[in-house]
């Protein structure tokens, strides 16, 4: 008897023979946990939590009880609460169901690579939180003015400052401050107008934090606001992955699980924040609470579960959110250990599916001040599209599937030492080398390169690759006539072409991309390309001037790739420029300059939305999108790249 | 049942054409079956029906992929549009009625409209309710049209919840109705944990699931009598 065990965050799923231990599984399937005992429960590093529940997306059901009893020895290193949480230890438990284990950070092996680098900006600095020193006169009897007046006298004399408030915790410390400091004292003022800390002495650090929370991935930015440099990126995978991959399946979440559902999945963010400030600040040997201000972009899911709000309504049809303007709320409301009276401000939303993300990256290019036109593809578990320049903007949203960051691939993995991101493929001899995170050597066939799977940017090459050396026909079937042993039918039956040989690996198998691969990737590039169109049609436009492509994986994408496969419509290959984490990118802006807030709110409700899913052709131009580079479109400017199209045997 | 020998070379040729998505060609075969007065019922089932099963055995195999069977399914309906008006309705022809939707919250509608060419093709009678349909329409219609057969679709698992909604309301109604539901979230667990009846992962094996559970029902009607 076999059962389903799926691992997150990783999101590689198998299924094993009853009886199997969770480490077994996990090296099975490719995942890394830790196991520094050598599996005698010892170190207690297999750590692993268990998921409780119906997970409709993955078709299972999850339980403790799908696992053998815990061992006396297990139980002896777990702590009592730890046991309640469903924690086992992967060595020590065996399988009997199926089951959904979450591998917290610490049991991982392999550092998760961050692709969500902080691109370059230019910004004026105008931050919203500024710092004043100030040195009060010492009231006496005949000057008993009240401790928060003689602030605010203070620095209206001094700084030129008026009408100033003062936050409620704060002022109900305000008297001992004052006194303990012997009345020199630095201000911290919000948006020229709130009190919201004071500190004994003259303090000139002033740190923000600028997050970008994507389905996949978040990522933090600890930033200096006197001077807009990056201290530190601390990035993370979401946690809350754990309860379904992509926006659609954590939104059901809280759907099937009406009394808990949205607060885990608040309180996991939440708690990942908290980790990634902790982190961030420490490295730079900081405080949480010196970070006054925090700017958070993400689509509107994100938002919404961040904040508690129900995304029932936006995640069906009319797909109306709670809210589009930008929103600013109290750290100390949200339960985020920063500054507790310290501002979080959230950008604004567009619509249903294209949300404060794409606020961002509009920020960070601004295609709305051009002349010229802008093609912007944002790449990630949702792809969001923009089209326009300075007259008109409009916006669509495709479901490209997790397929396009490795997951749901055969071989798939997220990208982490280990995963193939680079392919090559000789077109005479079929034969591929490739590269691996973490090694700057292209492999030769015999090395082994510990290569554990593959990861987005690996499939796009790989795709694309093996499209331009013919392996792939242009409806994606895999060429069989062709001879070569990568070139077979793999162990369920279907097609595949073997990139990496078994003794290459460290998971003991050849790693292949199968037909199913393929077919993940035509309908992922297929709906990206057919929401391109679409809008080029809507503003009758037929060429554009420049075309951007962003997203975690951006900056990793092989343009050439890209556009041999069909991504987007055809223009010349120097018009494509990827820019990486643009959506991050625009969370910084934000931070440093208030008045981009604005101009982001505006923005966001200049933009048109464009629902695809209504429009009347998407099912044929999604259809004829998905063939290798398309089914009738001609890409004049792939001619001498991609293989002359044999004639199609009808 | 022994065909003619121009009846054989019409319903090979619509066959090949539906298997190589040729809409001209299909047109133009059809129109030829019509002037040549040879049964549109038969054309329908064994040459456009027939060609569909093909189409479905090559998907089945990752011969074809989405848009392939896209343009077989729409080589089929412009020659089922030629045919339609022909077919002559005999007793026992309609082989059952199905009432097909996409859930409400959702758009997506590629999947459906493959069922539903199928099982015009295949001689049903679909009631096409259309994309983001309100639950209540769902029950509305089958009774409206006393439909054997409900069919929900959902590609987004959001839209999906709405099934376990719908299934105890259009059970309340008519207890008898059989009830199929389908789309990339949907799986053999979906269908026992909702209360449906049965899925499939294509359309001609949602017909032959039909086929099956329209013969069920028949059964059923006959030992009650």
């Amino acid at each position: 008897m076999e059962h389903t065990v799926i691992f997150q965050p990783s999101g590689r799923r198998g299924k094993v023979p009853e009886g199997t231990t969770i480490l077994d599984a996990a090296r099975k399937l490719g995942v890394g946990i830790e196991a520094v005992c050598g599996e005698k429960m010892v170190c207690g590093k297999c750590r692993v939590k268990v998921m409780e529940g119906k997970f409709a997306k993955d078709g299972i059901t999850s339980s403790m009880v799908h696992l053998s009893a815990h061992a006396a020895k297990e139980k002896k290193i777990l702590k009592a609460d730890e046991v309640k949480e469903g924690i086992r230890l992967a060595c020590a438990t065996e399988v009997g169901g199926d089951v959904l284990l979450f591998v917290p950070e610490a049991s991982r092996a392999g550092e998760q690579v961050v692709r969500k680098a902080a691109g370059k900006i230019k910004v004026r600095l105008n931050p919203a939180v500024r710092k004043y020193y100030v040195e009060l006169p010492i009231p006496s009897l005949e000057d008993p003015l009240g401790d928060f007046e003689r602030l605010k006298n203070a620095l209206q004399e001094k700084h030129d400052l008026k009408k100033l408030s003062i936050d409620f915790g704060v002022l109900k410390v305000l008297p001992d401050i004052l006194r303990k400091a012997e009345w020199n004292v630095t201000v911290t003022v919000w948006q020229n107008s709130e009190v919201i800390r004071v500190e004994p002495g003259k303090e000139e650090v002033n740190i923000g934090l600028a997050v970008d929370i994507g389905s996949t991935t978040v990522a933090g930015y600890l930033t200096d606001l006197n001077t807009g440099e990056v201290l530190t990126t601390e990035s993370m995978m979401n946690p809350q992955v754990r309860y379904g991959d992509d926006v659609m399946s954590r939104i059901t979440h809280c759907m099937l699980n009406e009394e808990t559902g949205l607060k885990e999945l608040q309180t996991t963010i939440i708690d990942g924040l908290n980790t990634i400030i902790k982190k961030a600040t420490n490295k730079v040997g900081r405080q949480p609470e010196d970070i006054s201000e925090m700017t958070i972009v993400g689509n509107t899911a994100m938002h919404h579960i961040l904040l508690g709000i129900n995304p029932e309504f936006m995640g069906v049809a009319p797909f109306t959110p709670a809210l589009h303007e930008s929103i600013d709320i109290k750290a100390e409301r949200l339960g985020i250990h920063m500054l507790p009276t310290g501002n979080i401000h959230i950008l604004p939303i567009e619509a249903g599916f294209v949300g404060a993300d794409n606020v961002g990256c509009l920020l960070a290019d601004t295609p709305y001040k051009r002349d010229e036109m802008t093609l912007f593809i944002d790449i990630g578990t949702n792809g969001e599209l923009n089209l326009g320049n300075k007259d008109k903007i409009i916006s669509s949203s495709c479901a490209t599937g997790p397929a396009l960051e490795g997951a749901q691939i055969e071989y798939g993995m997220r990208a982490a030492p280990g995963a193939i991101e680079k392919i090559k493929i000789d077109p005479d001899t079929y034969e591929a080398k490739y590269k691996v995170i973490g090694d700057d050597r292209w492999s030769d066939g015999k090395t082994n390169m510990q290569t554990k799977g593959i990861c987005g940017s690996g499939i796009l090459d790989g795709i694309a690759e093996m499209f331009l050396a013919g392996i792939i026909k242009k409806n994606g079937q895999i060429n069989t006539g062709i001879q070569s042993p990568r070139i077979r039918k793999g162990a369920k039956g279907i097609d595949e072409y073997v990139v990496a040989w078994s003794h290459e690996t460290s998971i003991g198998e050849d790693v292949s991309i199968t037909l199913k691969d393929v077919r993940a990737i035509q309908l992922a590039k297929g709906a990206i390309y057919a929401g391109c169109i679409i809008m080029m049609r809507k503003l009758g436009i037929d060429k554009f001037d420049r075309l951007i492509i962003a997203g975690a994986f951006g900056s990793h994408i092989n343009k050439l790739s890209a556009m041999a496969i069909g991504m987007f419509p055809d223009c010349h290959i120097d018009k494509v420029k990827s820019i990486g984490n643009a959506a991050g990118d625009g969370a910084r802006i934000a931070l440093l300059n208030v008045n981009k807030r604005k101009e982001a709110n505006k923005i966001a409700r200049k933009v048109k939305y464009i629902e695809l899913g209504l429009e009347e052709d998407f099912n044929d131009r999604f259809s004829e999108a998905m063939q290798f580079p398309h089914m009738f479109t001609k890409f004049p400017h792939l001619e001498g790249i991609v293989p002359a199209e044999p004639q199609e045997v009808a | 049942m022994a065909f003619t020998e121009k009846e054989t070379e019409l319903i090979n040729k619509l066959k090949d054409d539906v298997i190589n998505y040729k809409v001209e060609d299909a047109k133009k075969h059809a129109q030829e079956a019509v002037n040549a007065k040879v049964d549109a019922y038969t054309m329908t089932m064994e040459g456009l029906a027939g060609g569909m099963a093909v189409v479905s055995e090559k998907f089945d195999s990752h011969e074809y992929f989405v848009p392939e069977t896209l343009l077989c399914a729409k080589a089929l309906y412009a020659a089922l549009d030629i045919l339609k008006p022909h077919i002559k309705m005999q007793k026992g022809a309609v082989r059952g009625q199905v009432v097909l939707g996409v859930l409400q919250g959702d758009v997506h509608d590629l999947g459906k409209n493959l069922i539903k060419a199928v099982f015009e093709a295949a001689g049903w009678t679909v009631h096409d309710l259309g994309r983001d349909v309100p639950l209540q329409k769902f029950v509305d219609e089958q009774m409206r049209t006393d439909s054997d057969i409900v069919m929900l679709s959902a590609l987004m698992t959001t839209s999906m919840v709405g099934m376990k909604k719908v299934i105890p309301m259009i059970r309340e109604k008519n207890p008898n109705v059989k009830i199929m539901i389908g789309g990339a979230p949907i799986s053999e667990k979906t269908v026992e944990e909702f209360g449906a009846d049965s899925t499939a992962d294509n359309a001609p094996n949602a017909l032959q699931e039909a086929i099956h559970m329209v013969d069920v029902l028949k059964k059923g009607e006959m030992t009650a009598k």
